[in-house]
């Protein structure tokens, strides 16, 4: 089978090779056999990768040790779902995947239906292919995955046991696939540079394309967050390590794309912006892998420093942005547009601040990532960027961000008069003043939480405000029904009300990172079996401590049983796992989590006295964060889900419509 | 330039503003979240629970003892970096170089915020003038009855947008 994978991989690249050029040349020559031919030679090499990668996981499944990924990520001990999970454990098997999901995105967006854009797509199916044959290059040539040892090991070195965990199945492919797939939107992008189509065309033809990616990788960062919380046993869920930067800027610069498309679409402005925004999107996309692989900064994601990969992903890097921007800089003169708008107090205002801080965050963690390659640089001085510094100046461009939410859901289009604002903000800003005064009277005295909350409230309010507006419209215009109302007010502008269900859950997600980073409480105790210590509300008895063997570790369990006021809430049991192919003792952290808080135990050590140590902390409102996410999932999809294809602004004006 | 200089000292005052704990620590933790444990996992002290990480130990007894000494959170954290060099911090002092970094950010949306309200003036201009002053009385029952229609048509179909 490795040699059928190997085959594989050698005709994959020069099939890509040959259907980027003809693509290209065909269309301009016009020759409609030459484009089908390329079009085939897309699907083949769709077809290769997928047995290539099927290879690879046979090669995972039986135990060919002779390889060198299989015998350096699994073991005869491994069950068979971490042996197909181990697919993208590694550097080869993790670009075999990244070559896999384009080649099914290669192939998914040739062959869908479109009514719009069919000019672009010869040139962005040669994109993707160039993009494609740059993978295989590195597959074939730098990190093969089916290279062979000398000799047949008898047994694997197995996977990290860090990467024993439900989070191992999910995670890694999702913000994988969420990197590969601005690919897509990028290659539209340029083709509607090549082909001077720079209308709202290329804009309808990615938004989904866009909005699907983004769902991929907002769910890959959240099960990441999610993962680091259960899993690496410190208590937090976002460590700003390079490697979590790198999969948070993207988000945030197609976040942005996502919001100023609208506007193209609306007011026909931004144009030029549109194209910078996407192509930053795709690069900070491929930065990602290059940071896991280049040994730049060191991060728990990296894979392997080789020199090789990393100086290799820096020029295609390079290429790409030379290549967007390089078109853009050509196609100025076309992208003109005669923009105008009514008022410096509207909708259109708001969403360019957004645009503005969105990619501001983005900017700051960019800076904040590679400040100490920076510093050693200019200053021969080594410094540390960590999550002080990222946590004070994010702070206020995330608060800036969420209150514009809200201040955008309800200011109109165009011109807010003054009788506009006050007539859709007093509401919202007397409800989010009484929620902060409440929160005064029953406690909170911290003045950024009181902000926060207040902000948090104030969002709340204006959607909540929005929806009943909408639905009290339609039931008298309709004279539907509240409830029928309110579920096809979203059903009829699922882009919109979608769009809207993702801020509330923004909003749950932000009041989760400021209720668990402002009121958490830890405590660190070294204690002997039968004592008892106390934190917050909660009594906690160290019961025991036992130590047992299984086939691939030790594992040394406390067990620590848990009562309030109102009694006994159970037993927690914090563990350390020992594993014999792995230097590292692996942390499982017990966790009691209720919508309110959590508590989160970790074994930190123990002596032959019987003394162990043990760091507990009560973290407040921690499961709004997993709740907004699966909120968040929700509502991108109901703006994702197909609906009937409107007409562009600017063909609607030139109808005569507006 | 003119704006950059008087936005400058805006800027530091507003990072001065905000202040790593260590200023003010009371706690073994809230100085154990200023610097970094040096064991080599690059957890922040506070948060490395690695059982393998020996100097974990020995930098939360130093910070213990430093305190009980009677020593503030800057002193402690300056002892530190004495010790193990700049990088131990968690962050990078707010001084020469490195106020690049925490500077930067806010000067490029502050610009950024500029750039936009210099494009907002002028399409807003271009607004203006292409408003005219008064509906024509002829096109009233014509083209602006019609956009009416279209609005309010699309509005009962698809509700606020």
């Amino acid at each position: 089978m490795t040699v059928i994978g190997n085959i594989a991989l050698f005709l994959a690249f020069p099939s890509a090779i040959y259907s980027a050029f003809a693509y290209i040349y065909g269309t301009k020559k016009k020759h409609a056999a030459l484009v089908e031919s390329a079009r085939h030679a897309l699907l083949a090499v769709t077809g290769l990768v997928s047995v290539a990668a099927v290879a690879l996981l046979y090669a995972l499944v039986t135990h060919d040790f002779q390889l060198e990924y299989v015998s350096s990520y699994t073991n005869l001990d491994l069950s068979l779902s971490y042996r197909l999970a181990a697919f993208w454990a590694g550097n080869a098997g993790s670009l075999m995947f990244w070559a896999l999901l384009l080649g099914i995105f290669a192939a998914v967006f040739v062959l869908q239906k479109r009514r719009v854009g069919k000019e672009l797509t010869p040139y962005a199916a040669s994109v993707i292919m160039l993009t494609e044959a740059f993978f295989l290059l590195i597959l074939l040539f730098v990190s093969p995955p089916f290279h062979k040892l000398p000799f047949v090991p008898a047994d694997g070195r197995g996977l990290n046991p860090m990467l024993e965990n439900p989070g191992m199945f999910f995670h890694p492919p999702l913000l994988l696939a969420g990197y590969v797939g601005f690919t897509i939107p990028f290659a539209v992008a340029i083709a509607a540079l090549v082909t001077r189509r720079l209308s709202d065309e290329w804009i309808t033809m990615v938004r989904r394309w866009t909005l699907l990616t983004w769902i991929f990788l907002t769910i890959g960062n959240l099960l990441g967050a999610w993962w680091a919380y259960v899993e690496l046993g410190w208590g937090g869920y976002w460590a700003w390590d390079p490697v979590e930067n790198a999969s948070f800027m993207p988000w945030l610069v197609a976040t942005a794309f996502l919001h100023s498309i609208m506007m193209q679409r609306r007011r026909g402005i931004l144009r030029v912006w549109n194209i910078v925004l996407i192509v930053l999107t795709f690069n900070l996309a491929i930065l990602g892998t290059f940071l896991t692989r280049s040994g730049v900064l060191s991060s728990v994601h990296a894979f392997a420093e080789s020199p090789i990969l990393g100086m290799l992903f820096l020029v295609f890097i390079g290429i790409s942005l030379f290549a967007g921007l390089g078109l853009l800089y050509l196609r100025m003169e076309d992208l003109k547009s005669e923009a105008e708008i009514e008022s410096l107090v509207s909708r259109e205002s708001t969403f360019l601040i957004n645009n503005l801080l969105l990619v501001g965050a983005a900017f700051t963690i960019f800076l904040g990532t590679f400040f100490p390659v920076i510093s050693e640089a200019v200053r021969g001085v080594k410094v540390t960027v960590g999550p002080p510094f990222f946590n004070q100046v994010n702070a206020p461009i995330f608060l800036a961000i969420i209150l514009l939410a809200g201040i955008c859901t309800l200011i109109g289009w165009r011109q807010a008069s003054t009788r506009n604002l006050v007539r859709n903000f007093l509401g919202p800003f007397i409800a989010a003043l009484g929620l902060g005064v409440a929160l005064f009277i029953f406690g909170v005295r911290e003045w950024y939480a009181l902000i926060v909350f207040t902000v948090c409230g104030f969002v709340i309010a204006t959607i909540l405000y929005e929806w009943f507006r909408g639905t009290r419209a339609r039931n008298r215009i309709r004279n539907e029904n509240y409830l029928k109302a309110f579920f096809n007010l979203i059903r009829t502008n699922r882009p919109r009300y979608g769009g809207y269900i993702v801020h509330l859950a923004v909003i749950l997600i932000a009041v989760g990172i400021a209720g668990s980073s402002i009121y958490n409480v830890e405590k660190e105790v070294d204690i002997l079996p039968s004592e008892s210590f106390t934190i917050n509300d909660y009594t906690l008895t160290y019961e025991n401590i036992d130590y047992y063997e299984t086939e691939s570790k030790t594992v040394v369990a406390t067990t620590l049983s848990v009562a309030n006021h109102g009694g006994t809430l159970g037993k927690l049991i914090p563990e350390k796992y020992f594993h014999q192919n792995y230097e590292q003792s692996v942390t499982e952290v017990a966790i009691r989590s209720t919508v309110l808080e959590d508590l989160y135990v970790i074994l930190v050590g123990w002596d032959n006295t019987g003394m162990t140590s043990f760091k507990v902390i009560v973290n407040p409102l921690v499961k709004w964060i997993w709740l907004g996410g699966i909120l968040l999932v929700f509502g991108a999809l109901v703006a994702f889900w197909p609906e009937k294809e409107k007409q562009p602004a600017a063909v609607r004006k030139a109808a005569g419509r507006k | 330039m003119i704006i950059l200089r008087r936005l400058f000292p805006l800027l530091l005052t507003l990072v001065m503003a905000m202040s790593p704990l260590t200023a003010m620590a009371a706690t073994v933790t809230d100085v154990s979240r200023e610097v970094i444990c040096q064991c080599g996992c690059n957890s922040v002290l506070d948060s490395c629970t690695h059982a393998e990480c020996h100097s974990r130990e020995t930098m939360l007894n130093f910070i213990e003892q430093s305190m009980a000494q009677g020593k503030t959170g800057t002193e402690i954290t300056q002892m530190l970096v004495r010790q193990y060099g700049e990088q131990v911090l968690a962050s990078p002092p707010k001084r020469g170089f490195n106020l690049t970094a925490w500077i930067a950010p806010f000067a490029a949306i502050f610009i950024g915020a500029g750039v936009i309200y210099y494009a907002l003036r002028k399409w807003a201009r271009h607004g203006e003038a292409s408003l005219p002053v008064s509906a024509p009385a002829e096109q009233e029952g014509g083209k602006y009855w019609q956009q009416l229609e279209n609005d309010l048509q699309d509005f009962t179909e698809r509700g606020f947008r």
